[in-house]
């Protein structure tokens, strides 16, 4: 155990340390510390608008997939039908199958059959697609636990059917729903192998902008910051997740 | 929740809610309509139009795709040795990062499921679930700086023992992916171990087992299709990446980057590489299927 967590620990601790190296060519240990880059970094335009074309996709994912992901986990979690199967293979396939795959199906997709010019929005588009997967698990989870009982009460007291969603339905559901958003919108937020697929040149989210910078040797200290920034930013969702949706949903992302 | 809920008070809302009250299949048809329409229009029909596309062509002068069908690219994909090597190459590449996998993260979900304190145990789960949320490409690029020739951490590590780091390769690309995907494969291996009651443990040492034995002969049967729910992720993530390797993997070719090159000159090309990895998924989980596993997912 301590091993495994030193694995998954060490490279990200030489992350953070690293950004404080002084020096702009990566050598281990590194010899000098600094904190010139950090501020650097945050004066950096070009990597506050790639944050900020990050956020807007994000955000816009995360809308369509809890719409569409709740949707479905009430569909599928309240009813048996015809092609249930179908359907709930239907949502897992884009993070089951190779990123690759899901990526050039995208572009193929908007580009040939749909007539889509690549924009912000088939990223977002594509973004959203993914992510229905993981507000559908989170809300499949709770209402699986919390059964049908809450609202048959609810009817029985004389509550119609959207009085009872208002107000005992979908209080029991929040904090999954919130966490499902959230887990949505860090997939999204972090997404690279699709991105590529389906952004035009110009449109640059952060984790682009990290791709493209990783070669450029001039760049290597800002990126340096920007990745220690982007691990000790991974502490919030985790902690927010756990904080909303109780102790379940850890593993939300799969 | 389709409808914007009204108060219950006035008459239409109550009369639009008793009527759906009788009728469960408009209820589930309204669930249905929008996930299903837009499932069906992004995805299914992007997944067609990549199918499609492998078997048509592209104009030379132009570089647009022509919508005739041929068998061509199919034909250069199969009869190419460069892909043949390149398809091995990836797949076992995904197999040595599976059980590299299952050989890391079978123990440590034990130790988080069975031995481990229980109080402890929500504190395991996070540690190894945050770093899931670590930037993706964050994690290559720190692994660039382990592995890195003459001045990674690795090679610093490996320095006074005589040896040097693992440079940037097949070996490097194993260990980044292994890295990348770890948590997938711990996190439904913990959660089958979890449902394994304690007692099956203790029956088995009271009958006169090793731990060796009880692990061999009780645990990893019962918790297989956990495993191999892990090993879906694992095998199918190494399998379609192509970030990792240009970034750690000196020239070596997977059949991602041969798409990520390939893309922009001839769609319908990379199109039919695409289809390999399909091809290898879906026999994948064919062969799966029958361990239960996939009802984990």
């Amino acid at each position: 155990m301590a091993f495994g967590l030193a694995f998954i620990y060490v490279p990200l601790g030489v992350i953070v340390i690293n950004s404080f190296n002084a020096s702009t060519v990566f050598a281990w240990p590194p010899k000098e510390f600094t904190t010139h880059w950090w501020s650097a970094t945050f004066g950096n335009q070009s990597v506050r608008s790639a944050v900020l074309t990050s956020i807007e996709v994000g955000v816009v994912a995360t809308v369509v997939a809890l719409v569409l992901g709740t949707l479905l986990a009430f569909a599928l979690g309240r009813y048996t039908f015809f092609g249930r199967h179908t359907v709930s293979l239907l949502v897992v396939l884009p993070i089951a199958l190779p990123g690759i795959v899901t990526a050039l199906a995208f572009r193929t997709g908007f580009r040939t059959f749909l007539g889509l010019e690549l924009s912000i929005w088939t990223v977002a588009i594509a973004h959203a697609t993914f992510c229905i997967v993981v507000v559908y698990n989170n809300v499949l989870a709770r209402l699986r636990r919390t059964g049908t009982s809450p609202e048959e009460a609810s009817m029985d007291l004389g509550a119609d059917t959207f009085t009872t969603f208002r107000l005992v339905t979908f209080p029991l559901l929040r904090g999954a729903m919130v966490a499902g958003a959230l887990l949505a919108f860090g997939l999204s937020f972090d997404e690279i192998v699709v991105t590529l697929f389906t952004a035009p040149p110009g449109v640059t989210t952060l984790p682009i902008w990290i791709f493209q910078n990783l070669s450029r040797p001039n760049q290597g200290p800002v990126v340096n910051v920007v990745a220690a920034v982007l691990v000790l930013a991974s502490i919030i969702p985790i902690y927010l997740s756990q904080k909303v949706a109780g102790e379940s949903t850890g593993g939300g992302r799969i | 929740m389709t409808t914007v809920a009204r108060p219950a008070s006035t008459t239409g809302g109550r009369r639009l809610s008793a009527a759906l009250f009788r009728r469960p299949r408009l209820r589930l048809a309204a669930l249905l309509l929008l996930p299903t329409t837009w499932l069906v229009l992004v995805y299914l029909s992007a997944l067609l139009a990549l199918l499609a596309t492998a078997f048509f062509s592209v104009d030379e002068f132009t570089n647009e795709v022509v919508r005739t069908f041929t068998l061509q690219n199919v034909q250069d994909v199969l009869s190419d040795p460069a892909y043949r090597y390149a398809t091995l190459r990836t797949v076992g590449i995904a197999a040595a990062v599976t059980v590299l996998c299952t050989l890391l993260g079978f123990p440590m979900a034990f130790f988080m499921a069975k031995v481990a304190p229980p109080r402890r145990r929500g504190l395991l789960v996070a540690l190894v679930v945050t770093p899931l949320w670590a930037s993706y490409l964050v994690k290559i690029y720190a692994w660039q700086a382990m592995v890195q020739p003459e001045t990674g951490v690795l090679a610093w590590l490996l320095a006074p023992f005589g040896l040097d780091g693992p440079g940037y390769g097949v070996a490097a690309t194993i260990l980044t992916l292994t890295y990348l995907w770890l948590p997938y494969m711990i996190l439904p291996v913990y959660a089958g171990l979890d449902r394994m009651p304690d007692s099956l443990l203790d029956a088995s040492g009271d009958l006169g087992a090793r731990p060796g034995r009880t692990v061999r002969s009780v645990v990893v049967p019962l918790v297989y299709p956990s495993i191999v729910a892990g090993s879906v992720f694992t095998f199918s993530l190494s399998l379609g990446d192509y970030i990792t390797v240009q970034i750690v993997g000196g020239r070596t070719q997977m059949l991602g980057n041969i798409v990520y090159q390939n893309y922009t000159s001839s769609l319908p090309f990379a199109a039919a590489i695409a289809l390999i990895p399909v091809v290898i998924m879906v026999i994948y989980l064919a062969l799966v299927r029958r361990t239960g596993a996939l009802d984990n997912l």
